[in-house]
């Protein structure tokens, strides 16, 4: 048992490393079911809460703070899927969503432009190479910049993930044979003491949303 | 069979994983020592050899020139280090020096500063602002060498197959995991795989005579073997008699494992 994050940027790969790891360990994989239920919880629509965790935040969402609701409501809905202790969860901001629960094993994926570019002319036969490359790196680059506004650290930085692989050289199933292994060791293989953990974070996650909510956004 | 590359900042736990692969594998294991060889080989000091892999050159670097034969006298012993296919490499830019090359696990190893400080201060029983000075200076010096040599930043993440953060991993836990990825189809040392190993070994050798004679060593050639065949390419002065191109074909035929030297060099007037 183990709770997992995959982050990368888009077209990396991180879906199918995700979906062969639940295969592989038998644990549930999520991404966007927790913005949809984040999205019920605030009584939103799933493409405003994406946006909100997407794009990064101007001066008018430093004043309001409205933006911290949608985070925490993304929280909350991340932090009571965890309970239970098996989790594969390669939606947005996993890595900083459950920064404050500890053994939890964040694997950050890379893939070379060429790759990534490939991934989505393969899917969209009409968009260019040169269309696709301008694609990935906006969105690279608006991913970035909301981690650096909201969490004040670099996206890349190695640091903030136990584990990052390049999938220019590792395939995908060697990926996922590698991070099944770590998974299953300690401190990341879920214990007592971790279960207790998760459900505590899970009810201080929904708590600080019934009181954001509460108070009005 | 598999090579692996260990970088890692001071006092990150290197040492200790590529012991961990070695003993695991049962891989022969290869750290600074490569730095004694290479000393012996050039009869300096291996501060001297030392001193070059870690001082980080400036922009008028008055040593470039020697820096860049330790730099290819060391991979030229790496190379040979290959031979058989297994290899666990902890010494210094293994990520740098083993570019290009197929099976080989480029790993880097990161942990937090404050872990390293503690293990330094320990280990020497430097105090505690010592020690964070001492590992930030090496950590900027490392930096900027990977950076004036190869124009690459130590800690970009593709120059690597796989970073490992060590804050809340233990080495053990490292280790086996590595293993396992070790022992996947692209990191496995095929009859191919060791034939390219021995092309990079006699292109490394020939790179080495090329850098060790003194006309030829400020040239900014490429060496590329196959088979026996070495191909030198870049850019040399184009003199009246000759000499620069028979002496680059005559010092690459005097290296072992060479069968045939092919020129691809654009030749310049000196004095235009």
């Amino acid at each position: 048992m183990a709770i997992i994050t995959i982050s990368r940027g888009t077209k990396s790969g991180g879906r199918a490393v995700a979906e062969c790891l639940a295969k592989g360990l038998g644990y549930p994989c999520v991404a966007r079911e927790v913005l949809q239920e984040a999205a019920e919880a605030l009584g939103a629509s799933e493409a405003k809460v994406r946006e909100k965790l997407t794009t990064p935040p101007g001066p008018w969402d430093v004043i309001t703070r409205e933006r911290h609701a949608y985070v925490v409501a993304v929280q909350s809905a991340l932090a009571s899927r965890c309970v239970g202790g098996n989790l594969i969860y390669h939606g947005l901001a996993g890595q900083f969503l459950l920064r404050d629960l500890q053994g939890v094993l964040r694997v950050r994926l890379v893939a070379p432009m060429p790759l990534r570019v490939q991934a989505i002319v393969g899917l969209h036969a009409h968009t260019t190479h040169e269309a696709a490359e301008r694609f990935i790196r906006k969105l690279d680059r608006e991913r970035r910049r909301w981690v650096r506004r909201m969490y004040g650290v670099d996206l890349t930085d190695t640091s903030l993930y136990e584990l990052t692989i390049n999938l220019e050289s590792i395939a995908l199933e060697t990926a996922c044979l590698m991070i099944g292994t770590l998974a299953r060791r300690p401190p990341y293989e879920t214990t007592d003491a971790m279960l207790a953990r998760i459900d505590e974070f899970a009810t201080t996650s929904r708590r600080h949303l019934q009181a954001i909510a509460g108070g009005g956004r | 069979m598999a090579i692996v590359s260990i970088c890692r900042g001071s006092k990150s736990g290197g040492q200790a994983l590529a012991e961990c692969l070695a003993d695991y594998l049962d891989y022969p294991l290869l750290g600074r020592e490569i730095l004694q060889t290479t000393a012996t080989a050039f009869g300096v000091s291996e501060e001297e050899v030392t001193h070059h892999f870690h001082r980080s050159p400036t922009v008028w670097d008055r040593h470039a020139a020697i820096r860049r034969v330790y730099v290819v006298a060391v991979q030229a012993t790496l190379a040979e280090h290959l031979s058989t296919g297994n290899l666990v490499y902890h010494g210094l830019a293994g990520q740098v020096l083993l570019r290009g090359l197929p099976s080989v696990m480029r790993i880097r190893l990161i942990a937090p500063v404050e872990m390293r400080v503690r293990v330094l201060m320990e280990s020497d029983g430097m105090t505690r602002s010592a020690a964070d000075q001492h590992i930030r200076t090496v950590d900027a010096a490392r930096a900027r060498w990977v950076k004036m040599m190869y124009g690459e930043h130590i800690e970009d993440p593709t120059l690597y197959d796989m970073v490992i953060n060590v804050a809340t991993m233990s080495i053990p836990t490292a280790c086996d995991f590595i293993a396992v990825g070790l022992q996947q189809p692209e990191f496995a040392v095929t009859d191919d795989v060791l034939s390219q190993f021995g092309d990079f070994r006699v292109a490394c050798r020939v790179k080495l005579a090329l850098v060790s004679e003194s006309e030829t060593r400020g040239l900014p050639l490429e060496v590329k073997a196959h088979a026996g065949v070495v191909t030198v390419s870049g850019s040399a002065p184009m003199l009246a008699t000759g000499e620069t191109g028979d002496r680059i074909a005559a010092i690459a035929r005097g290296v072992r494992g060479v069968k045939e030297v092919r020129l691809k060099v654009q030749w310049f007037d000196p004095y235009p």
